[in-house]
């Protein structure tokens, strides 16, 4: 009788057992089951074109700015000027980013801005995503011309509070472009090419975009290739041309046409506990040589229309420390150098030095107080109106930016 | 003549030779290593992002709002491909 107790209860025993290995077996399943439909769910929604592929991010930044501009001209006493602003059009910027994509295909990216004194646009555009490697994009988008414009510009990238002077050119335009990445073993490469209206040359030998309504029927071709030579990626460099027209249709400056030419180089890596963060770009932009309008006489003048302009920056951050405090400190130096042709209306030799110091708020919310001094040396005409002298001025920025 | 075009035949057999080899290796360098190949999604995150700006957290935006931003990085940064389609599936967890 015992042995009959035993044998049932050694037989119920491996029942239970044997339906609660079968059970685990079928939850684990159904587990992996109801992932893979998640999975699939979520390849399926991530296809369809609709309303829930919309999205708004941006950026803000808003800040505070004490300047002192101290005037020497060639003689006479120097004349000083102190302003204290809380938003000017460099220490204030709301802009919304609206971005759309129809399936996994087509972007749509626009980013309306305001400055504080007028809403513009800062890019509008259509990307397909053609192939591996491949984005065709069309509209009003930044031109691939070094790094600075198309990845660094923004307040909660940009190290430092201020724009380097003379990196505006070539900006932003209308037309078309491809661009993509390749692996190149255990190296990348990548391309960025556009067409567009391309730029329009002042009376005075300044450039300026053309905007949307073109002003000859040249267009202008910009291309950057890049190289990252590392396999981690850390370091970058690149080379920019650009080539164009940029005569009004029927002006005295019909063959007048513009050449330009950048060199970028981008380092990122951790030396543990510092991050160091190295960024240069160098551009030469010439326009070839035509007569110029005198504003004083209206005489015919001309000058070796070339400028250049050059900035390094490095930054460190101890984002290795255990320390919260320190670890969201970061500390930038930035060198700028601007010349602008010589016996030209505008020419001058400009040169900056700017110190920050930034605390991170967040990864895309930053606090940044940062120190600027800058001295210029006017070279332009005397013959032409030009006032030679030297200004300096010494900045300081507290200023708060975020990407929300 | 003759010598000539011998020559003129040497040279463009040399220059097809060399311009098939360039091709070659070009082709075969665009394929990744191995060791890119391997790399995760959180690797190619914590190397590119920072190229430019902070490491996002993923925290930031759901999985939907990742496949979007993943696009838009990828026009400004001009990631490749796979890059893009690992670091978005990281994100996204």
């Amino acid at each position: 009788m015992k042995t009959a107790k035993k044998a049932l209860s050694v037989a119920i025993f491996a029942c239970l057992f044997t339906a609660n290995i079968a059970r685990a077996q079928q939850t684990a399943a159904d587990s992996a089951l109801m992932d893979r439909v998640t999975a699939l769910e979520q390849q399926v929604a991530d296809q369809k074109p609709g309303e829930s592929h919309f999205m708004v991010v941006g950026l803000a930044t808003f800040g505070f700015v004490s300047t002192k501009t101290t005037f020497n001209p060639l003689t006479g006493a120097p004349q000083v000027v102190k302003t204290n602003s809380l938003a000017d059009a460099d220490r204030y910027e709301l802009s919304p980013m609206l971005l759309w994509r129809h399936d996994n295909k087509f972007l749509v990216e626009f980013e309306p801005s305001f400055d504080g004194t007028s809403v513009g646009v800062n890019w509008a555009n259509v990307s397909y995503f053609a192939a591996p490697g491949l984005v065709i994009h069309g509209g009003y988008f930044v031109l691939p011309f070094g790094i600075y414009s198309k990845r660094l510009a923004a307040g909660w990238i940009d190290k430092v509070a201020s724009d380097p002077v003379g990196f505006d050119l070539p900006g932003t335009d209308f037309g078309i472009g491809v661009s993509g990445g390749y692996p190149l073993g255990s190296m990348k490469w990548s391309y960025d090419v556009s067409l567009t209206n391309g730029l329009q040359l002042l009376p005075d030998g300044e450039l300026q975009n053309a905007g949307v309504v073109d002003n000859n029927t040249n267009k202008t071709i910009t291309g950057r290739l890049a190289l990252l030579p590392l396999s981690n990626s850390s370091l970058e460099i690149g080379v920019s041309a650009l080539f164009g027209g940029v005569a009004d249709a029927g002006s005295s400056f019909s063959n007048a046409n513009t050449n330009m030419y950048a060199a970028d180089l981008s380092f990122v890596h951790t030396f543990n506990p510092f991050l160091i963060n190295i960024k240069g770009q160098y551009n030469w932009m010439n326009v070839n040589r035509q007569n110029y309008i005198s504003p004083v006489d209206s005489s015919a003048y001309s000058f070796n229309n070339r400028s250049t302009s050059a900035f390094g920056q490095i930054s460190v951050r101890p984002v290795g420390v255990d320390n919260k405090f320190l670890k969201n400190v970061e500390l930038a130096y930035r060198y700028i150098s601007y010349n602008t042709p010589a016996n030209s209306t505008w020419g001058s030799n400009y040169s900056e030095n700017n110190i920050g110091l930034d605390y991170w708020l967040s990864w895309r919310t930053v606090l940044k107080l940062t120190y600027g001094k800058t001295h210029s040396v006017s070279n332009s005409s005397t013959a032409l109106g030009g006032m030679p002298g030297i200004t300096d001025t010494n900045n300081i920025y507290l200023q708060f930016s975020m990407e929300f | 003549m003759n010598m000539k075009t011998t020559r003129i035949k040497k040279t463009t057999w040399v220059a097809v030779a060399s311009l098939g080899i360039l091709i070659a290796v070009v082709l075969n360098g665009c394929m990744e290593s191995k060791m890119v190949a391997a790399k995760s999604g959180a690797q190619l995150w914590a190397e590119n992002c920072q190229r430019c700006h902070n490491t996002p957290s993923p925290a930031s935006f759901s999985h939907d709002q990742w496949v979007t931003v993943g696009m838009h990085m990828q026009t400004r940064a001009q990631l490749t491909d796979k890059e893009r389609q690992k670091i978005v599936a990281f994100l996204s967890q």
